[in-house]
């Protein structure tokens, strides 16, 4: 069976020309079906979705949204589901991931998107969530009533698999009407979930779409834009700035650019037993998804002092990386990742040449790569796919200024230390921009309801009206009952 | 060994023009390898930089036996470290790249001397260029050698010029890009006179050319004989037309058949060129001369992969003799029975999630 990505209620299979992409599989290609929208198809599109949210999904309470979207997660979580079955065979293939690796991924993931984690999710940003159905109090006084956008617009990016739901059910819980758009790297997840809201609730079927067009078709993509009263986006810094440029003024742009995470191990975490346990949970944050998250870790800055030393801290880690390379092996690389790596290793080899006590550590032959730095040095960006460097420090404060030119770019530290390095750490890292903080181990699953990149998932999409006090005041001078 | 003998040693396997110079043949194949060892130690004795990297790698005279065994200096290395078996300062020739990738880092490649270098690129423009002829009337879509001193293109057009040019060739590019007025006449004479024409550039250069062209609604019709020489590719992918269509657009807008289209393939990082014969078939597959031999390896274990399989190209130029003769390039390549195809530089962003880009995060930074 041909697999077909895309959601395009109203669209019939034949009404749609299909291209093919071709996805190397173990063994053999695997193909792909992808939409090729017209301009008038995708016009259509997005005025019939808009349409159908404003007279369906706003007028359901969201109370009743939350059901439809734990059903549906909660037969993604299903493993005897079709949609799951599909999940846990196509995605390896299409992404290159481990197998193994997606589908505990993909529980961890889901699992917090169930409904006391929706609920979670919307007090994370309403007071009182019914604001998002009815005229509710508000402090201030007078009365206020919360709206998501008639369309919402995704554009999605990457490979990690199921990313572009987290978007998707932040605007079917403000009632949006959703069109997404697909990356090419990963273009089916999204819309096997648009097929099981769809599935749970027919009733509001026609209130989202997935669609996919080539990356840089500015033509599609305008359209789109242009008839989105918010645009939620994801992708490099050049590709955010092109899409802004062509989103009309009055449309809220909010934009998820890519970001680079790291870690700190401090002294105390570094006795004989918690050096160990540590250098898994950070290997444990590489090996996930081969570092291509905004969450995962590219360098960790070890603190001097401890029983293990930073150096040793770094063998630990190349072990633990040995170790999950064959219970989760490293997805198959391109030539491009390839020559990354290698010019990455290669950089780390030339620098080691001042530096003695550093350089990599383990045979090129591996699946991943450790380099340690025995000195004082900025944090930059590593290969991917298990690419990983361990700068030594004297104190985990030094490393503020070494990430201080890159505050735009930060989101995630993965934290080892005492409650009150912790704390003060969190201090200084907020102030460089960093937006979240986990235990190591935890940086690729961020808890429900994370406002990701500090933002508000929820409260970001929303406009409210307010009914102020002299307007109710008024409205009872004329009230019936009035004597 | 000393650096006179070793360029007597070159200078002679270079020329030599009989069946030993044949690609492949036991006997160069042996000289080959001799001289590739003779160089590696010379180049592990008076290079600083390339002996720690050698020795990094666990490769030593003691331990390197067959060219195979030199360790492939990866290019970025030509901007980091100062490769040159001769102090820098001596060096009476710098090449650098045009540092484009790294913000600002240039890859420096310092020659002693360029006898070897001309020498090289002189018998295989020869061989692969011009061919059955003894010289062509040429027209040069680059700058010339004293605009831009430090470009081992624009030396080489000068040395193509001043080797196989008629009197009448000339540079058709200045401070402010092509002289179009300067090029159409020449080519319009060409056409008139019978005269068969070669036009060479780097293949951006064709771009804004064709795009003339159009505008102006002109083609021309070279006589037979005439070639195209396009050397560099396209590096970024937007914009850039695919290379069947490129050699459609060049050979029609010419009127010169595609197997008269030559791509050459060289880089600062090399003393030699590689040729095709032509791209009726793109890509097409790249020959060189018999001192230089190209391997398609991992570019992280610099393990060889068999023919037909996809991988890096790494090269050992025997002409690069002051720097380094083993490099490993970033350029993808499938390696065939006689050379190689060459695919283009295999960049990593094809597949990429939400994390960033290192250009991306510099270009970020707040400084």
């Amino acid at each position: 069976m041909i697999e077909r990505g895309g959601y395009l209620p109203g669209l019939s299979v034949d009404e749609v020309e299909w291209q093919a992409l071709y996805f190397d599989g173990v063994g053999s290609k695997f193909e792909i079906q992808v939409p090729l929208l017209s301009e008038d198809q995708v016009r259509t599109l997005t005025t019939s979705v808009r349409n159908a949210a404003r007279t369906k999904l706003k007028a359901m309470p969201v109370a009743q949204i939350i059901e439809i979207i734990d059903c549906a997660i909660n037969r993604l979580l299903d493993r005897n589901d079709p949609y799951r079955k599909k999940c846990e065979e196509i995605l390896p293939l299409v992404t290159g991931y481990d197998a193994e690796m997606i589908r505990l991924g993909l529980t961890g993931y889901l699992k917090t998107f169930r409904k006391p984690e929706l609920q979670k999710f919307l007090v994370e940003d309403f007071a009182n969530p019914t604001i998002l159905d009815d005229f509710q109090p508000v402090p201030k006084g007078g009365y206020a009533r919360a709206y998501g956008p008639d369309l919402l617009t995704h554009i999605w990016s990457g490979n990690v698999p199921g990313l572009p739901i987290w978007s998707m059910i932040s605007g079917l819980l403000v009632k949006a009407g959703n069109i997404g758009k697909v990356p090419s790297a990963e273009p089916l997840f999204a819309g096997w979930f648009a097929e099981a809201i769809a599935a749970v609730a027919p009733e509001i079927s026609d209130c989202f779409a997935v669609v996919w067009w080539k990356g840089g078709n500015t033509r599609l993509e305008s359209i789109l834009l242009e008839g989105s009263e918010a645009v939620l986006a994801y992708g490099g810094n050049d590709a955010l700035k092109s899409m802004r440029d062509r989103t009309p003024i009055t449309t809220r742009f909010l934009a998820y650019g890519h970001k680079v995470g790291f870690g700190m191990i401090s002294k105390d975490a570094l006795d004989i037993q918690k050096g160990k346990l540590n250098a898994h949970k950070a290997a444990y944050d590489v090996m996930r998804y081969d570092q291509h998250g905004c969450y995962s870790p590219h360098v960790f800055f070890v603190e001097r002092g401890g029983k293990v030393s930073p150096r040793e801290f770094a063998e630990y880690l190349a072990h633990e990386l040995d170790v999950f390379e064959s219970k989760y092996p490293r997805r198959s690389l391109s030539d491009g990742d390839l020559n990354n790596i290698a010019a990455w290793r290669n950089e780390e080899e030339i620098k080691s040449f001042d530096d003695p006590a550093g350089g990599l550590i383990g045979s090129a032959g591996k699946s991943w790569s450790v380099a340690f730095v025995d000195h004082t040095e900025r944090l930059s960006p590593s290969s991917l796919n298990r690419t990983i460097k361990v700068v030594a420090v004297d104190a985990l404060a030094e490393v503020v200024p070494l990430i201080a030119p890159y505050k735009t770019t930060l989101q995630t530290v993965g934290i080892s230390a005492s409650p009150d390095q912790l704390f003060n750490l969190s201090n200084s890292l907020a102030l460089s921009g960093v937006t979240r903080v986990s235990a190591l181990g935890c940086m690729t699953k961020p808890e429900a309801g994370w406002h990701h990149d500090g933002r508000f998932n929820l409260l970001d999409l929303v406009t409210l009206t307010e009914i102020e006090q002299s307007a109710i005041d008024g409205a009872d001078t004329l009230a019936t009952f009035v004597d | 060994m000393t650096q006179e003998k070793i360029i007597e040693t070159l200078l002679d396997f270079i020329v030599a023009d009989d069946e030993r110079a044949i690609v492949g043949s036991t006997t160069s194949n042996e000289v080959f390898n001799e001289i590739a060892l003779e160089l590696y130690r010379y180049q592990f004795s008076f290079n600083d930089p390339f002996r720690h990297f050698s020795s990094q790698r666990g490769r030593t005279p003691r331990t390197v036996k067959s060219w195979q065994d030199i360790p492939l200096v990866p290019i970025n290395a030509f901007k980091k470290l100062c490769l040159s078996c001769c102090r820098p300062d001596d060096a009476p020739y710098l090449f650098t790249t045009s540092g484009t990738t790294e913000t600002g880092v240039k890859g420096k490649s310092y020659h002693s001397s360029l006898d070897v270098y001309d020498a090289s690129m002189t018998r295989g423009f020869k061989e692969f260029f011009i061919a059955d002829r003894d010289s062509i009337e040429m027209s040069v879509l680059y700058p010339s050698e004293e605009v831009m001193p430090n470009s081992s293109l624009a030396h080489y057009f000068s040395l193509a010029i001043k080797n196989f040019g008629t009197p009448q060739s000339a540079y058709v590019m200045n401070h402010e890009g092509i002289d179009f007025e300067a090029l159409f006449e020449r080519l319009n004479e060409a056409e008139v006179n019978k005269e068969p024409h070669a036009l060479l550039g780097a293949s951006y250069s064709y771009i804004p050319l064709l795009e003339e062209m159009r505008a102006r609604e002109i083609s021309f019709s070279l006589p037979a004989g005439s070639r195209l020489f396009d050397t560099g590719g396209f590096k970024t992918k937007s914009n850039a037309p695919t290379l069947d269509d490129f050699y459609t657009d060049i050979s029609r807008a010419f009127g010169v058949p595609r197997d008269m289209c030559i791509n050459m393939y060289g880089m600062t990082e090399l003393s030699t060129q590689f040729y095709d014969q032509g791209n009726v078939v793109c890509p097409s597959v790249k020959f060189g001369p018999h001192w230089i031999k190209t391997r398609v390896v991992n570019p992280v274990t610099g393990r060889e992969l068999p023919q037909g399989e996809r991988g890096v190209l790494a090269h050992c130029d025997l002409a690069h003799f002051n720097i380094v003769t083993s490099i490993l390039t970033e350029d993808a390549g499938i390696a065939t029975a006689d050379g190689f195809k060459l695919l283009g530089r295999a960049d990593g962003n094809d597949a990429r999630g939400c994390s960033m880009a290192v250009e991306e995060f510099l270009n970020a930074a707040q400084t």
